[in-house]
């Protein structure tokens, strides 16, 4: 029973970090209507550059990386943005062109890692070593900062989301852009400041996850697809989906390691997936039809 | 304030609005009517920046507008009430009226600004934690207009705000376009029921297949037969 306890702290902190990663996906996709498929290999550069500025050649603690990492993802998302997706808008069949540039940027910033890295796998090290024992269990200093952290942040977005004129002006813009123009929002801006977000907390779950999983070139892929039946079971564009579904899989995930082993897990995933679309086509918060 | 100058605007190949040319002249209400599907809306958003015309030029307050995106419009002071209203469904109405304000301009004035829209939609302060897509047909018409107003903007262009609205809301609408005509507000109206706007209104244009084919006074258009007939309802 213990055990089972300890294993459903791990899923719900595993949760908390897969929403951060799929949050930052679906307001790629409800706002800026964008389906990112670079959004992996965000992730595998948000843990590489990670992996320089801990292990590799910096030696820096945690905190400073977090401090630098998480700006220059920020900013990368926004160069992204304007320069490869903004002349895409303007075009007939940006659905299709933007699936094709953000493929062709995955696989250019995939062997980018595999050119500068190379093809063994690193792994990052702990933020925090040992573990302490709270009412009984064990729980490890790894787990508490990740949950802490992913909190935080998550914590933040919501606040920035509900009361800032940017969040709110990113609401609007998913819920109709059209009413955005009227009201005068730029939506240019607005496109880059969510894809700069989007890609950031897509680095950050990178870093965190990092130390769980061995780092390879094409290590994001996983996590792409995680991050893509999430925001799915989840609803297209509804982060409240995203948080219950984040929170469902993640500790699935947690139990189906415990017992059946890791393998498992994608497989129950895809199953829960289905069960879900079955009972709810369009996620289980997801809109039927979208405005705009 | 506005001057739009032989435009040209398509849909694709489908020429939408053929050389039309219009004036408003400061605080003054001018109607547009005609039948539907004729142009009219389009008209409203090329001048508004949701479209562009292939051709002619827009000026507003002196500079040319035409081209411009519609963020920089709001900020110059002229804002589209959108005959599809476009509200943020998910958000309440306190929300959507606060996004009105998002433009410069409007964010200093943002209090004042909702003390007015409340002032002329009391209703709308009942329903203030209302989530807009809960909204009847008439109050998320009064949402767009107040919505249209947090914007303080010089000009309105409105697009059939009585649309779907009973008898009596119709009125009431019309009345507070009049007080804000009234009050020093240049208003752009496009309508396709006549009768009590046209009473009101400083000037008249009448779009037909994408063209102007009357303007003038009100009067002016009582006496013009064609015009007439538009008027009484015989088309």
């Amino acid at each position: 029973m213990r055990e089972f306890a300890e294993v459903l702290i791990s899923g719900l902190t595993i949760g908390i970090v897969y929403f951060l990663v799929a949050v930052g996906f679906t307001l790629c996709y409800g706002v800026g209507r964008v389906l990112n498929y670079s959004y992996g290999s965000f992730f595998t550069w948000g843990a590489y550059l990670a992996w320089v500025l801990a292990v590799g050649y910096a030696g820096l603690n945690y905190f400073l990386v977090f401090l630098i990492v998480l700006p220059v993802m920020f900013l990368f998302g926004v160069m992204v943005d304007q320069v490869l997706i903004r002349p895409l808008r303007r075009r007939p069949e940006f659905d299709f062109s933007v699936l094709l540039v953000t493929l062709g940027l995955a696989v250019f910033l995939d062997n980018l890692v595999l050119v500068i890295f190379g093809a063994r796998t690193k792994s990052l090290p702990e933020f925090l070593e040992g573990s302490v024992k709270i009412g009984g269990f064990t729980v490890s200093w790894q787990l508490i900062a990740m949950f802490l952290f992913a909190l935080v942040v998550a914590v933040l977005l919501f606040a920035f989301m509900a009361k800032t004129r940017t969040g709110m002006s990113m609401r609007a813009v998913a819920q109709d852009p059209v009413g955005a123009r009227i009201v005068g929002i730029p939506l240019f801006r607005v496109y880059a400041v969510t894809f700069g977000i989007s890609t950031m907390l897509c680095g950050a779950g990178g870093i965190l996850l990092a130390p769980r999983f061995f780092m390879t070139p094409l290590g994001g892929w996983t996590f792409l697809v995680k991050a893509l039946i999430i925001v799915i079971a989840g609803g297209l564009g509804s982060i409240r989906g995203t948080l219950y579904a984040s929170f469902i899989l993640g500790v699935l995930e947690a139990i189906v390691g415990w017992q059946l082993g890791l393998l498992w897990v994608m497989p129950f995933w895809f199953l829960v997936l289905f069960l879900i679309l079955l009972v709810r086509p369009a996620g289980l918060f997801g809109a039927v039809a979208r405005k705009g | 304030m506005l001057e739009v100058e032989n435009i040209n605007v398509f849909y694709g190949e489908y020429q939408a609005i053929r050389d039309v040319s219009l004036r408003v002249e400061d605080a003054k209400l001018v109607s547009i009517f005609g039948p539907n599907g004729h142009g009219k809306s389009t008209l409203l958003k090329a001048v508004c920046g949701l479209l562009k015309p292939a051709s002619g030029t827009i000026r507003f307050n002196g500079r040319e507008v035409q081209g411009l995106p519609s963020h920089k419009l709001v900020e110059m002071g002229l804002v589209l009430i959108s005959e599809e209203r476009h509200l943020f469904p998910e958000m309440t109405v306190l929300e959507n009226l606060r996004l009105g304000a998002y433009a410069k301009r409007a964010r200093k004035k943002e209090r004042e600004n909702l003390e007015f829209v409340f002032g002329m939609f009391p209703k709308l302060k009942t329903l203030a934690k209302k989530r807009a897509l809960n909204l009847s047909g008439g109050e998320a018409r009064m949402l767009a207009i107040g919505r249209g107003l947090m914007s303080d903007a010089e000009l309105l262009a409105i697009d059939e705000p009585s649309f779907g609205l009973a008898p009596i809301l119709r009125t009431q609408v019309f009345q507070q376009i009049v007080a804000l005509r009234d009050q020093g507000k240049s208003i752009l109206l496009v309508e396709q029921t006549t009768g009590d706007i046209a009473e009101e209104s400083d000037y008249i244009y009448l779009l037909e297949d994408g063209r102007i084919v009357f303007s003038g006074s009100k009067d002016e258009a009582l006496h013009t037969e064609a015009v007439r007939k538009v008027f009484l309802g015989i088309t």
